[in-house]
């Protein structure tokens, strides 16, 4: 039943703007560039100021041909259990993708592929860095196609995986979608997300780069120096020179990092706003399907027996209000050593707490979260976690002993109890959980994490001792998974080293037994 | 089958002995090559700083030679510490890997999460016989997961038996 489809007429209007973009990028740098480095309009190239239009054209022509050709000759297959793409004119390219292979198809639709009714379509694979095709732009109509051809293909496969609804006749959609987020969830997330700093780091960058700061603080402050270096220091000066204290300058300062972290705030709840107006993830079949955004709408699906682990975290905002954040890893588009970076996907940005095992129950059929039963560290481990902790401040309080003397005291005393505490509350909250389906491992105290890995995606389970784990018969247990990034990986610190043997034993003799899925 | 029975044993194996010799060798040489560039800075700080006090020109070559000395030595003395602490086992499930003499690792990888495996050797391998099993899953920290200083028609029987049989899908 091979079908055939062609991309969608448009394509040659986004194929065209996406070369435009590539020309103009450089080429608006080099015609700056220019004019600065000579003081003039294009002192340096005489000839391109007149005749920029030429060279413009010469270039775009072949963008054109280009184009025109791509769309031509692209054609989309579907044979019985694969993707066929074929391209190329001169050098024709055909490339399969088996439809079980696919770990996740992404559809991307900014406004303009809105106005034409398109978007763009990722088809995500466990190879490779990248992604294994990127079709500019499909018809709406034609993603359903696809997405209906994907899963038929799978479908013989995923019969075979031991999820709980597959013995319910109906194969039709969820029509509740398990997670929607409403206007005020999409800003409460982003006030608690707090994605600011990232947007807010980049804009002060620029800024200062820009000497903006420089400026300003020059007519505000009186202060020949540019802003927040030298501002605090004549302030810490100032403070530690004794004397009557700067009030003015303390108050702007104050005011100053109060209305930054306000700044922040607002920035981010208006981020999470454009990138997650109207998250809804919904269930059709063995899929976890997720749409959002405001202005650029994304589209994921990700299969379910290719979620690799399951991460819950929560601020201390977040336990407050009762909420938690659910996001699944999966292998798609990450090869080993890439560095995941495009691997994690939401399932709930926010999410009420009372409806995580729900929401649980759909990804991991066999797990329950409630009855999971966690297991405490070594008795010991509170005095091994504590002795990092007491070095760094030993190490603070001598460089601070050097600098200011037997004040030094006071900030030895200021960190000890912190340093107690924190090592104390990051022992406590750590825990451990073993199913037959799933290992799970929490951790944090104040930004608490809960990651739940399923046994039969399990790579390769590691063992380690460091000498000081033998000397107090400990050992970690690490557990690799594909795509886990430095937040997801289950790593359990501090534990008896004996039980450590069994739990690595059992997890790789479980794993070797399990078949993947 | 009967190529691979006689690897997956589920018997702890150490590496063969001739890894300690090799081993000496390329610590002989890293430890050489370091004292040599070390020589080289130390000649050149004492030609370029004159006004160094006339102790520290006696105690520097001093230390540059306790230190090459003590790293000789250890070049000599840690291939059999590394020797004892490591070790194999091949089993039908997979293969699970001991090494470290200060920090301990144990590695256990199924033998269904194979995504490919290499046997590679170099110069001074190839003069021993030896060869480096190098087992790679679709993990993360332990995508790559490596034996040094096997035989090498042991390492490429073990690659025979880890090998995948089956065409299923570990991802």
């Amino acid at each position: 039943m091979p079908s055939e489809q062609r991309l969608h007429p448009a394509t040659l209007l986004f194929d065209l703007i996406k070369h435009i973009k590539a020309f103009a990028v450089p080429g608006v740098l080099v015609m700056v560039g220019a004019s600065r480095s000579t003081g003039g309009p294009g002192g340096m190239f005489d000839g391109v100021p007149s005749g920029w239009e030429t060279w413009l054209s010469v270039l775009l022509f072949p963008a054109v041909v280009i184009t025109v050709a791509r769309y031509l000759s692209c054609r989309i297959v579907y044979a019985n259990n694969e993707l066929v793409i074929r391209s190329g004119v001169f050098f024709r390219n055909e490339r399969h993708v088996p439809y079980a292979r696919i770990q996740n198809l992404d559809a991307v639709q900014n406004p303009l592929h809105r106005l034409f009714h398109v978007l763009e379509v990722r088809v995500e694979t466990g190879g490779g860095k990248e992604v294994e095709a990127r079709l500019s732009v499909l018809s709406l109509a034609a993603f359903d196609e696809m997405k209906t051809h994907v899963m038929a293909g799978r479908s013989p496969l995923a019969g075979a995986v031991p999820v709980a609804d597959d013995a319910e006749p109906e194969p039709v959609a969820t029509a509740e979608p398990l997670v929607h987020l409403s206007l005020r969830d999409v800003i409460l997330c982003g006030l608690l997300e707090n994605k600011g700093m990232v947007l807010v780091g980049a804009a002060a960058g620029l800024a200062w780069e820009a000497n903006i700061f420089g400026g300003t603080s020059w007519r505000v402050f009186d202060v020949a120096e540019s802003m927040g270096y030298g501002v605090f220091r004549n302030l810490f000066r100032a403070v530690m020179a004794g004397g009557p204290l700067p009030l003015l300058q303390i108050g702007g300062a104050i005011a100053f990092v109060l209305g930054a972290l306000l700044l922040v705030r607002v920035v981010s709840m208006v981020w999470a706003l454009v990138r997650l107006y109207d998250f809804r993830l919904t269930r059709v079949n063995d899929d976890l399907r997720s749409t959002f955004g405001l202005f650029t709408r994304v589209a994921t699906t990700v299969p379910i027996r290719r979620v690799q682990t399951v991460i819950v975290s929560a601020s201390p905002l977040h336990r407050w209000l009762k909420r938690v954040t659910v996001c699944v890893e999966t292998a798609g588009g990450v090869g080993p050593k890439s560095g995941a970076t495009k691997v994690r996907e939401w399932l709930a940005p926010l999410l009420h707490e009372p409806a995580l095992p729900a929401l649980l129950q759909q990804v991991l059929p066999d797990l329950e979260f409630a009855a999971l039963a966690w297991q405490p560290l070594h008795p010991r481990a509170f005095a091994r976690a504590v002795k990092p902790n007491l070095v760094v401040v030993a190490t603070v309080t001598i460089i601070a002993a050097a600098i200011i003397g037997w004040d030094a005291v006071g900030v030895a005393t200021l960190l000890m109890p912190w340093a107690i505490l924190s090592a104390r509350q990051y022992v406590a909250y750590i825990g451990w959980a073993e199913t037959d389906g799933v290992v799970a491992m929490r951790s944090g105290w104040l930004w608490q994490r809960v990651t739940i890995a399923r046994v039969n995606k399990i790579q390769a389970v590691a063992m380690r001792e460091s000498p000081f784990d033998r000397r107090a018969a400990m050992a970690r247990v690490r557990v690799d998974t594909a795509g886990a990034g430095e937040l997801a990986r289950i790593d359990i610190p501090y534990l008896d080293g004996e039980v450590a043997r069994q739990l690595a034993d059992r997890l790789s003799a479980h794993a070797a037994t399990t078949t993947f899925r | 089958m009967s190529d691979s029975d006689n690897v997956a044993d589920g018997q702890d194996h150490s590496l063969g002995p001739r890894v300690i010799p090799m081993q000496r060798i390329v610590g002989a040489l890293v430890a050489a090559g370091v004292a040599l560039g070390a020589l080289a800075g130390l000649a050149i700080t004492l030609r370029v700083a004159d006004d160094m006090p006339g102790v520290l020109r006696w105690l520097l070559p001093v230390a540059w030679l306790v230190f090459s000395v003590l790293a000789q030595v250890i070049a000599y003395l840690w291939p059999p510490l590394h020797h004892r602490r490591t070790s194999y086992r091949v089993d039908e499930q997979g293969i699970e890997i001991r090494r470290g003499v200060l920090w301990r690792v144990v590695i256990n990888v199924p033998r269904s999460r194979v995504q490919h495996i290499d046997v590679s050797q170099g110069p001074l391998e190839r003069r021993y016989g030896l060869g480096t099993l190098i087992v790679y899953t679709a993990g993360t920290d332990h995508a790559k997961v490596a034996l040094a200083g096997l035989e090498h028609g042991r390492a490429l029987r073990i690659r025979e038996h880890l090998l995948p049989s089956g065409a299923d899908d570990a991802v």
